[in-house]
């Protein structure tokens, strides 16, 4: 009997450890392929769902260069991008390859069943935590969530079609934290839209959602980019 | 009788005082934003820049232009009543004014021809505030997108759907400047020389503006039915979605002072004893 529950505590762990270094290969893989990534040009249509901004929905051409550069070109228009708007690619969101990866098991997400992943840097990073969904077929990160030192947690889902062979989305959607916006009404002279009287609840005070929605109707990969197209030229 | 009203308005030098103030004040501040416009527009949109990036032209035509008629909200007005306050007790002042009622024409036939003839005044500097403060700022900056700071929300306008905004709010500014002529008419037909209507309007609408923008709770319910509240209704067609509701309340508002001010002009003018 004592044997026959050693043997199984000994299965028990060798199948850990075995998930473990299963988990670690795919996320390898994962970031690999990601990683292949060095630049694009994208052809993209934004939308900005923040509460205290109004903007229509921004059509422009979207630079990105690894590791950290992005920039939204909108043909002499104006582009609004988070600060920090580089937490908004998936290379970015996930820690690089020195991690250790806690396999956690599977999730469905949607009709698509997913293995989920926690990887944790193993170098100091802003990154303190990443938690991934992963489509282990198509080898695609599906969903993030990303625990920083500075920037608070970022969600970010994923949707891809034409280009997933290169894991470059279709759709983006990412969620943020933003802070209340307020200037004083003497300075800004506003108009007012509805009586005194008639006035609706003004709204919570603190920090509230926002989701930006970034939609890629076409990729021009790994063609190299000059650093001065990411130069802030005029304000 | 209109054609010899406005001749009687553009003969005077102090009719072209208003044109030069207001080309004055467009090309000081288009002149500051040329040589410090980076650092006004970091200044104003230090509360947005803490969380986004904002690249591009913002410092365009259309934001220069929003900016000078922001600040030539209350000189407008004020100069306006420059002539407007002089029509008919300009008249009196020089004693033309029993000349002018000899002639077979009504005393309201006349209130209306002087109340006309200010209007065209201002309309025409309306036009010229928009030559000196959108075509030249487009002209100087060019075209882009505009940015619209309020006090809780920040909007963004694309560059193709600003000029008809910029169309409409001229539209009604027009409008608010028929309410000052009216009230300046008003006060013109109650003295015997230009100086007490002119300076009367200026200080009925610095009082009401002061009205209007001060955030107490004790004016919150009164300041809704000041015109001077709703003269910066031009401002809605900045906003998005365009609050159409309150800018069509604003101009109801607006349309309803100038009317009362003109009637109440016309009933004055008709009892006024002109013999003594």
């Amino acid at each position: 009997m004592k044997r026959v529950v050693v043997m199984l505590l000994l299965w028990l762990v060798y199948a850990d450890v075995y998930a473990q270094a299963d988990a670690t290969q795919l996320y390898t893989r994962l970031r690999g392929k990601i990683d292949a990534i060095k630049d694009y040009v994208a052809n993209v249509d934004m939308k900005i769902d923040v509460a205290f901004i109004r903007v229509p929905k921004l059509k422009g051409k979207l630079y990105f260069k690894a590791p950290d550069k992005m920039k939204l070109e909108r043909n002499g228009g104006i582009s609004i991008l988070p600060k920090n708007s580089i937490n908004m690619t998936v290379n970015n969101l996930l820690p690089g390859a020195a991690a250790t990866v806690i396999d956690m098991g599977t999730e469905m997400l949607g009709t698509r069943k997913v293995r989920v992943l926690k990887v944790v840097p193993d170098t100091e990073s802003d990154i303190i935590l990443s938690k991934i969904w992963v489509d282990e077929e198509r080898l695609l990160a599906l969903k993030t969530e990303t625990t920083t030192r500075d920037n608070g947690t970022i969600k970010m889902e994923l949707e891809f079609g034409k280009y997933e062979a290169q894991s470059l989305p279709d759709r983006v959607t990412f969620y943020l934290d933003v802070k209340e916006f307020k200037l004083p009404k003497g300075v800004t002279m506003d108009y007012e839209t509805q009586p005194a009287n008639t006035k609706a609840d003004k709204p919570q005070k603190g920090n509230k959602k926002g989701k930006i929605q970034i939609r890629y109707i076409d990729y021009v990969v790994n063609k190299g980019i000059a650093d001065n197209v990411f130069a802030d030229k005029k304000k | 009788m209109l054609r010899l009203e406005l001749y009687k308005i553009f003969k005077r030098p102090r009719t072209y005082i208003s044109f030069a103030i207001v080309t004055a004040i467009a090309l000081v501040i288009q002149l500051a934003m040329v040589a410090d416009g980076k650092n006004f527009i970091s200044f104003a949109l230090q509360a947005v820049t803490e969380q986004f990036d904002i690249q591009g032209n913002i410092l365009n035509g259309y934001l220069v232009a929003y900016i000078i008629l922001q600040s030539l909200l209350v000189q407008i007005p004020l100069l306006i009543a420059l002539v407007a306050g002089d029509v008919l007790a300009g008249e009196a002042g020089m004693g033309t004014l029993r000349l002018l009622l000899t002639k077979p024409q009504s005393r309201t036939r006349i209130v209306l021809v002087k109340f006309v003839a200010s209007l065209c005044y201002a309309l025409m500097l309306i036009t010229w505030l928009a030559v000196v403060a959108l075509g030249l700022s487009v002209l100087i900056f060019g075209e882009g997108d505009l940015i619209n700071l309020k006090s809780d929300s920040f909007v963004v306008l694309l560059k193709h759907d600003i000029p008809w905004r910029y169309v409409a709010a001229f539209g009604f500014a027009a409008l608010a400047m028929a309410t000052v002529a009216s009230l300046a008419l008003l006060l013109s037909s109650l003295a015997d020389n230009a100086i007490g209507p002119i300076m009367g309007t200026m200080g009925v609408i610095v009082v009401l503006m002061i009205f209007s923008t001060l955030e107490l709770p004790i004016f919150a319910t009164i300041k809704q039915y000041l015109f001077t509240t709703h003269m910066i209704g031009w401002k809605g067609f900045f906003d998005d979605p365009v609050p159409y509701t309150a800018i069509a309340r604003s101009a109801t508002v607006l349309v309803v002072y100038t009317i009362l001010f003109v009637g109440t002009t016309i009933f004055w003018f008709n009892r006024k004893d002109i013999k003594s």
